[in-house]
Parts: structure tokens; sequence; C-alpha cells
């Protein structure tokens, strides 16, 4: 069976239409306010709960977009289960138990894409109705099955800890009972992967710290483009927030869930500012 | 900013050149001079389109108190684009966008509207309750919806249980309603 897949080559039916983040940072708007809002807007807050003017309709896109992370949570986790022989966890090597580890994860990954298409149906979502964005599985191909750990089960599940921990909030607060309770169960799921990628990558780096170094530097570099330019923060500008304590138990420190923080912030500074001068150059402004 | 006017002057579009978003202002006042007729609408309408931001937001108001005051719709970007290719414009989406919306400012026309608020004074679940109407009778127009899409939207905001379907059931297949009528019928 074929190794290292290239993100170009996975399979989808003529239902699905896919996109990059470079595609998506092409696109100038933003729903980012870039000066004082009006008081009296129903679209005040960015903040996705069910007091947002188009709640329904968020929440429609932003569960479409988990179930085809699922989707491509499923194949990295796949890919790094078959594309490393067992090992010592030394040249391209991985530990038995890690491919264990990734299998069950497949597994996993697998009944949530099935959880979460049956939620997109109850939503009135049809699948493929919004571009799929495939950072998710380009996070999942590189040669050092360390850096798939740091990317995908601590950046990329780490992301997930923090949607599905808003998402679940979101149909409490609604009394959307099904949301509440699917949410729940996978985000038990997403921690537990979050924890394998933390675990491991201190295990199998335990004597090799340039190596774990250079894991983290790509966890720092996914975690940014995965804050989606400022859509995950503290900032009322933002989607969802970081869910700090399921992060911690997913085994992230104190300094790196501020560290996340501050990238998330960072991330919104910069979109802020990328749109600015986008308005600037072409001199345009939302109408009165 | 000047406008772009089509069918004798009676639909106008701001901008007419757009920077962030592939749209074209002949194409969409075509489209709403199209459903306009098929509404049998006769008024002036104005579309003031904020291609700025990719949120979805849409409001109508009237002009004046009079049978032919213009009606003047506002639409975000993201009503209008095709959400498999952000930016680019979806004339299924802009249907029932438009639509939506022009099928309230026909209702704002009625007596029997006087007492609605304007568009941005409206309760989430008045403004839901309103969504339902028009996109229950566009669907009978033969404009493509996603019926389960607005039922969903219904739960949100009057509550996820039996009561609530026969509720949305009965203001999807209505006709004919007033301010009232059309929330006591939400309302169940």
């Amino acid at each position: 069976m074929r190794q290292f897949f290239p993100v170009e080559d996975l399979a989808r039916d003529e239902r699905f239409v896919q996109t990059n983040m470079a595609e998506r940072m092409k696109d100038a708007r933003t729903a980012i306010e870039l000066k004082e809002s009006s008081a009296k807007s129903r679209g005040a807050t960015k903040r996705l709960t069910p007091e947002r003017h188009d709640a329904s309709d968020a929440a429609r896109g932003l569960m479409h977009g988990i179930m085809v992370g699922e989707i491509q949570a499923l194949e990295g986790a796949g890919r790094t289960a078959h594309d490393f022989a067992a090992g010592d966890g030394t040249n391209d090597t991985v530990p038995f138990e890690l491919k264990l580890d990734m299998a069950r994860q497949a597994w996993d990954e697998a009944r949530h894409v099935e959880i979460s298409a049956k939620l997109s149906d109850w939503m009135g979502t049809e699948l493929g109705e919004f571009a799929e964005n495939t950072v998710l599985f380009e996070a999942a191909c590189s040669n050092d099955p360390i850096l798939r750990l740091a990317g995908v089960n601590r950046a990329l599940e780490g992301l997930a800890i923090d949607v599905f921990t808003q998402m679940k909030e979101f149909g409490d607060v609604a009394g959307d009972p099904y949301l509440e309770f699917c949410e729940d169960w996978m985000l038990a799921d997403e921690v537990t992967h979050v924890k394998m990628g933390s675990d491991w990558l201190r295990k199998v780096t335990a004597n090799d710290p340039d190596r774990r170094t250079k894991a983290l530097e790509f966890q720092q570099v996914v975690d940014k483009l995965f804050s989606f330019g400022g859509a995950r923060g503290e900032s009322p500008e933002s989607s969802f927030s970081l869910a700090k304590r399921f992060r911690e138990l997913a085994g992230f420190t104190d300094d790196e869930v501020q560290t996340i923080s501050e990238m998330d912030a960072e991330a919104l500074a910069e979109r802020r500012a990328a749109v600015l001068a986008y308005r600037e150059k072409v001199g345009a402004n939302a109408p009165a | 900013m000047t406008d772009v006017s089509t069918d004798a002057g009676r639909v106008t579009v701001t901008p007419t050149e757009f920077n962030f978003v592939k749209f074209d202002a002949d194409e969409i006042a075509s489209l709403v001079a199209g459903l306009a007729t098929m509404l049998e609408i006769t008024n002036p309408i104005r579309v003031v389109i904020d291609e700025t931001t990719p949120l979805a937001k849409l409001s109508e108001g009237l002009e004046g108190t009079s049978a032919d005051s213009t009606i003047v719709l506002h639409a975000e970007s993201g009503a209008l684009e095709d959400r498999q290719h952000p930016t680019s414009f979806s004339a299924t989406n802009s249907r029932e966008s438009f639509g939506r919306i022009l099928l309230r400012a026909k209702d704002r026309l009625r007596p029997d509207f006087a007492d609605a608020p304007s568009d941005l004074d409206l309760s989430l679940e008045e403004n839901a309750a309103w969504d339902t109407y028009c996109v229950g009778r566009l669907a009978r127009l033969g404009v493509r919806v996603n019926q389960q899409r607005w039922r969903y939207n219904h739960r949100n905001r009057f509550g996820f249980h039996d009561g609530v379907d026969v509720a949305f059931d009965a203001l999807w297949n209505a006709d004919d309603l007033g301010w009232s009528a059309m929330l006591s019928t939400a309302r169940g």
C-alpha cells in the first residue's frame, strides 16, 4: 500500500470542493470589527453563541468544518499508523504502541465523521455545502512522525478541543440535546488524542532535545495557522476561545497554553492590519 | 458611487463594481427584478451590498409610508456567495436571500404589518418566525431552499420539542397572515 500520501490525492466525491489556507487568506473580507461597532445591530458579537443573530447558520458552517476536519484527522491518523515502520523511534521508525494509538485514533475519527455527518443533516447542511480547507491533512504530511504528532495531535486536536467545547456550550444554551450530547462525547475522545500526542512526543524525544524543539516549533506554526486569523481567542471578535482546562487535562503546560493564547491575539492583530492595508489600497469601506 | 439600474429603473444596486468579491451588479439587479416580478412587487427597489464582510446578515426597509415606497434591501456578501467557492456569486443562494427579504418588504406594505418593528429592532424570535413564514412561501413558489436548515433555525429560537415542530409546519405552510397572527402561529 502506498505511503506518504499527498494532500492533492485525497479521495473525495463530486460533492466536495477543496481549498487551502493560502486561498482562504486571499479573501480580504473580514468579520472583525475594524472600528468601534454600532451598538444597534443584531450582529454585535462574533462569539458563537445562540445570542448571535446568525447563530444557526454560523453553527452549521462550523459543524461542516468539524466534519471535514474529522475526515482529514481519520486520514492523518491512518497514514501515521501505516507510513512508518515499527522500531525504537529513531531513524523514521515509531514504537509499535504508538501505531496502536494511531489505529485507535483512526477508529475514533471514523466514528466522529459519522456523528458529524448526522449532526450536519440534523442542522440542515448538505455534505460538501461549504468548501473543505485541507490545512488539517497538510499538517499530517511531515516525513517526521514526531512533527505529525505535534502538528496533528497537539495543534489540530487541540483546536478540536476548543471548538467542541464551544459547540457543546452552544447546544446546551440553545437547548439542542443532540448537539450537546454528541460534542461532549467527541470532546472526551479529543482530549485523549491530544494526551497521546503530548505523551509520545515526550517519550520519543526524551534523548533528542533538538528533535523535540523542532517539533514544538512546528506545533507553534500550525497553532498559529489554526487560529484562522483570530477566529480563536479571548477577544469578542473571536468565534471561540481557548479551552484552557481541557488543554491542561490533555497534557499542555500553563506556559504552552499562555503561548497559544498570545499567538491567537497576534494572529488577530495581523489579520486586522492586513485587512486595513487592503482596504486602504482599494479605497473601499463598508456602506454606511 | 454610481448605481446600476435595470428594468426601467426599478432596481438599483450599490456598489456598481466590487473589490472584495466576484459579483456583478447587473446580474444582481436582474435577479432581484426577476424575483420582484415573481412576487408581484412593483415598487422601486434599492439594493445595498456590503462586500467587506463574509457575514450574511440581511435587512430590508421602506423609504416612506406610501404603497409605492422604495424598498431598500441591505445584504452582506456572505448571503449571496457560493459557499463552496467563497467570494464567488451564487444565484441559487441569492434567490433565497433576496426572496426572503423581498417578501418581508411586501408584508410591510400590508396594514396588518404596521406593528412590525424595523428589521434591526426585531427580537431573535420574531426574526426567526418571519424567516420561516417567508421561506415557506418561497419554497411553494419553486425557489430552492433547504427546509431542515430553517427548521433548525426555528428550533434554536423556540425550542427543541415536538410542539415547536408543529408550529413550524403551520407557519411554513401559511399564507396571508398579519404580523400578530404570524407571531401567534410561531408560538403555537
